[in-house]
């Protein structure tokens, strides 16, 4: 890390104080005028309650996948392994169900705790081998791609679910869709584990500086393997719930949740704080990348324009993350 | 050897910030001398070479070559002008072959396009035979020894026909034998005209191998003395200063007798530490004093667990422990404050009150099994701390990347002082501190050991141990080559250990 630099001739300056602000409620501001320009030329479609319910609904997912990647980016590292660690869910929890004939629930926790223990192995690597995170979590996303394969042969797994497990997705409470309410539920305990426990403010430290953390008497190496755990859990669980969403356990199902979730956490990045990874700031990020795609379908965008926005939206969330550090640097 | 100065420096003077480095200094160095720069830690000698090497522009002053003024712009320019500086870190690529190091960024004879390894082969081979090289050219850097890499990077300088070659501390991890043949190399290249520009703390050297010798003191300089005019007495007499007479004392009440409660014995840890042993009592301040890279920090890194020790033991109370991380040495009581307080103390973009809390975050929950932790009682803390120790900062959730240096130190020690810390190691504590912060927390430090804290402080400035410290060891060259206590604490004393050279490990406990 290297956000340490002399800056007091600039401390406090006019344009400085601007741009810190512009980063700060940029996103926000951004997320509002999408809002109002897509409810004005769309006034019949866009702005309605139903659809709103709906946004929130399909970003849930994203949202619990994102929130899981922002305490793993918090502890200044990175998990590219959490979209194809989705994908292995989705297919090890039908699979688990029909094959191995497991009750819903005993299914669910299982995969909820492999995805622990592919964070387990994430960290492992990155903390006592010392392998950049990037590559380390690059090369188990792809062995776990592998696993996938063998469990699956490249089928999807749908015939003999039982009907409880699509109610997870498809079921509501007081008319709220579950998934919100799962997503709601994942975001309080990850908001209340990074703000108000000691373990989060390990996190933040060892983000923030490493070594001054471990001089501190911070075991950073397990604060990072439970950073990865977290990630992992979140993961394999936006990846059962989106099997439960479509019906089936899909080989390749989860993997494009890498690049929203990323897109998302960094946007929030930028969201309220100076660069800094929060998870109140990652679910704006989904709410942006959402709408944005709501919108895009709305008015018919063909296909190309979804990833051309979607590489576009990564490039620009990081760039202005990248951006809020600079400034805020004191 | 000839007459004529080849390098002048006149009336050069730098700043750094409020900190006059150099204070309008002259330097004459004649052509085919080996003139050396001797001076304790700040006394302005890296300040001279940076300014040289073009790293940094003098505020004011001359540099003339051949008579001729220049202006050193850059690195390239220094170059051209036949300066050539080795640095302790020697900037080699350890992957490229010798051959390839000394012809770095040279233009090379080409073929058809390609280099013409050859011809640049048959160019660099005199210069290699000329200082010494007996070993193949295309062996990588990597694999030899730090002594053949001084060599390469004395060729290195010879191929770009330089005339004055600057040594930074050659000789601190060679051996002897490495030395001697260094040496006949340097005695060679003065013979054949070429200046020499040699920086070291080891006083022997010094008298062996220079013509002429200036020592600077607190940025100015002392003395320039042919080299048979002078001893070793009188070269550690120009580097002390005029402050020969023993600094006059405040009272220096020993601890009490009580038992100690840190003991070290015969800690080890690669040529950095070289067998280190004393005790602490409850309420001593104990002062380390020794040149920089005489293993100081080292030490308090191995008693904190920050390294491994490769031999010796640590005792507390009485026990021998054994610390696999720092985790276990903060359990056990101990707070180190660190030597580079940005990078190693202070997570600078949290605030005050985190910052204070970082080493305390276990008790700050609600109950033991309650995960959760008490905010109030966090910032109930931290203005505690920030109270007791004046720190000065709009309020406890200022980023500390905003507060002076004197304060982002104080918000370390108060992390230590929310921990209750037993034992406190500080490690350079006052350095780039305000002189009233400074004597603030020379005050925390008496209060800490009055209240029957064990301290041990760290210091390259001999006036801050001697106004702080009980009893002071020196060390040099990972050794203790020196205690000192109540009367015998005086600069004098201290400069001379810090330039003793194998005096044994004796010394403390």
């Amino acid at each position: 890390m290297s956000v340490e630099t002399e800056g007091s001739t600039l401390k406090g300056s006019g344009g400085r104080r601007a741009v810190s602000l512009l980063a700060r409620y940029g996103t926000l501001a951004g997320l509002a005028v999408m809002i109002v320009g897509f409810s004005i030329a769309s006034p019949d479609a866009f702005p309605t309650f139903s659809n709103l319910v709906n946004i929130v609904n399909q970003v849930a997912l994203t949202a619990i996948i994102a929130s899981g990647l922002t305490v793993v980016l918090i502890v200044d590292e990175l998990d590219l392994s959490v979209g194809f660690g989705a994908s292995l869910a989705g297919v090890l929890v039908t699979g688990l169900m029909v094959r191995q004939d497991l009750p819903v629930l005993v299914a669910i926790v299982a995969v909820v705790l492999v995805g622990g223990l592919v964070g387990v192995v994430n960290s492992l690597i990155v903390t006592k081998a010392r392998v950049n995170s990037v590559v380390a979590t690059l090369g188990v996303g792809t062995i776990l791609i592998g696993f996938n394969y063998a469990y699956s042969a490249g089928q999807p797994i749908a015939a003999g679910l039982p009907d409880s497990f699509f109610l997870i997705s498809l079921g509501t409470v007081l008319g709220i869709p579950n998934n919100i309410l799962i997503m709601a539920a994942v975001l309080t305990v990850l908001w209340v584990l990074v703000n108000r426990t000691d373990a989060g403010q390990r996190m933040q430290a060892v983000g923030g500086n490493a070594e001054a953390s471990r001089l501190s008497g911070i075991r950073v190496d397990r604060v990072k393997i439970s950073a990865f755990v977290v990630s992992g859990m979140c993961a394999f669980l936006t990846g059962i719930l989106l099997a439960s969403l479509i019906g089936s356990g899909s080989t390749d199902a989860g993997d494009s949740y890498l690049l929203d979730a990323f897109a998302a956490v960094f946007l929030g990045s930028a969201t309220l704080r100076d660069g800094e990874f929060h998870i109140l700031g990652t679910l704006v990020g989904v709410l942006i990348i959402g709408v944005a795609f709501n919108g895009l379908s709305i008015f018919g965008a063909p296909t190309f324009y979804q990833y051309i926005f979607q590489g576009g939206i990564l490039v620009f969330a990081v760039a202005l993350s990248t951006i809020a550090r600079r400034y805020a640097q004191a | 050897m000839g007459l004529d100065p080849f390098l002048s420096v006149r009336g050069v003077s730098k700043s750094f910030g409020g900190v006059r480095a150099l204070k309008g200094v002259d330097v004459e160095v004649l052509q085919g001398e080996v003139h050396g720069l001797v001076g304790a830690n700040g006394a302005g000698k890296s300040t001279l070479i940076k300014i040289l090497a073009g790293v940094q522009p003098p505020d004011a002053g001359t540099v003339l070559i051949d008579g001729d003024p220049v202006a050193i712009h850059d690195t390239q320019e220094a170059g051209r002008l036949g300066l050539s500086f080795i640095h302790q870190e020697l900037n080699l690529v350890p992957k490229f072959s010798a051959l390839q190091n000394m012809t770095l960024g040279l233009p090379k004879a080409t073929r058809l396009g390609f280099i013409d390894w050859s011809a640049t082969r048959r160019e660099v081979g005199p210069v290699a035979e000329r200082v010494g090289i007996d070993f193949s050219l295309d062996e990588p850097v990597g694999n030899l020894s730090v002594a053949d890499q001084w060599l390469i990077s004395i060729g290195r300088a010879m191929v770009r026909k330089a005339r004055l070659i600057a040594m930074d501390e050659p000789t601190a991890s060679l051996s002897a034998a490495e030395s001697e043949r260094l040496f006949r190399v340097v005695r060679e290249l003065s013979d054949d005209g070429i200046s020499i520009l040699y920086v070291s703390h080891h006083l022997e050297e010094i008298l062996d191998l220079c013509d002429t010798v200036t020592v600077f003191k607190d940025g100015e300089r002392v003395a320039t003395r042919e080299r048979r005019s002078i001893t070793k007495d009188s070269l550690v007499r120009d580097i002390v200063g005029g402050e020969l007479a023993g600094t006059p004392q405040t009272s220096r009440p020993t601890a009490a007798e009580a038992r100690p409660m840190l003991e070290v014995r015969d800690l080890r840890r690669g040529s950095a530490v070289r067998g280190v042993s004393f005790g602490l009592r409850p309420g001593e301040i104990l002062g380390f004093a020794g040149l920089v890279g005489s293993g100081r920090t080292e030490l308090a890194r191995l008693i904190f667990g920050a390294d491994r020790a490769e031999a010796g033991e640590v005792l507390l109370d009485g026990e021998p422990v054994r610390f696999r991380d720092p985790h276990d040495a903060v359990k056990h009581g101990i707070g180190l404050v660190p030597e580079e307080r940005r990078s190693e103390g202070l997570v600078l973009g949290k605030s005050v009150d985190f910052n204070t809390n970082l080493a305390s975050l276990p008790s700050l929950r609600f109950g033991k099994w309650l995960p959760l932790t008490d905010r109030r009682k966090s910032t109930g803390r931290a203005a505690g701390v920030a109270e007791q120790l004046s720190i000065k900062a709009p309020g406890v959730d200022t980023v500390v990347g905003q507060l002076s240096g004197g304060n982002q130190q104080k918000v370390v020690i108060g992390k230590w002082l929310i921990r209750d810390s037993r034992l406190l190691i500080l490690d350079e504590p006052s350095r780039g501190v305000d002189v009233g912060a400074r004597a603030e927390i020379h005050n925390i430090v008496r209060e800490l050991a009055e209240n029957g804290t064990g301290v041990i402080v760290i210091s390259s400035e001999e006036e801050e141990l001697i106004g702080l410290c009980n009893r002071i060891l020196v060390m040099a060259q990972g050794r203790v080559t020196g205690e000192l206590a109540g009367e015998e604490i005086t600069k004098e004393e201290i400069l001379r250990l810090s330039y003793a050279r194998e005096n044994g490990s004796e010394g403390g406990a």
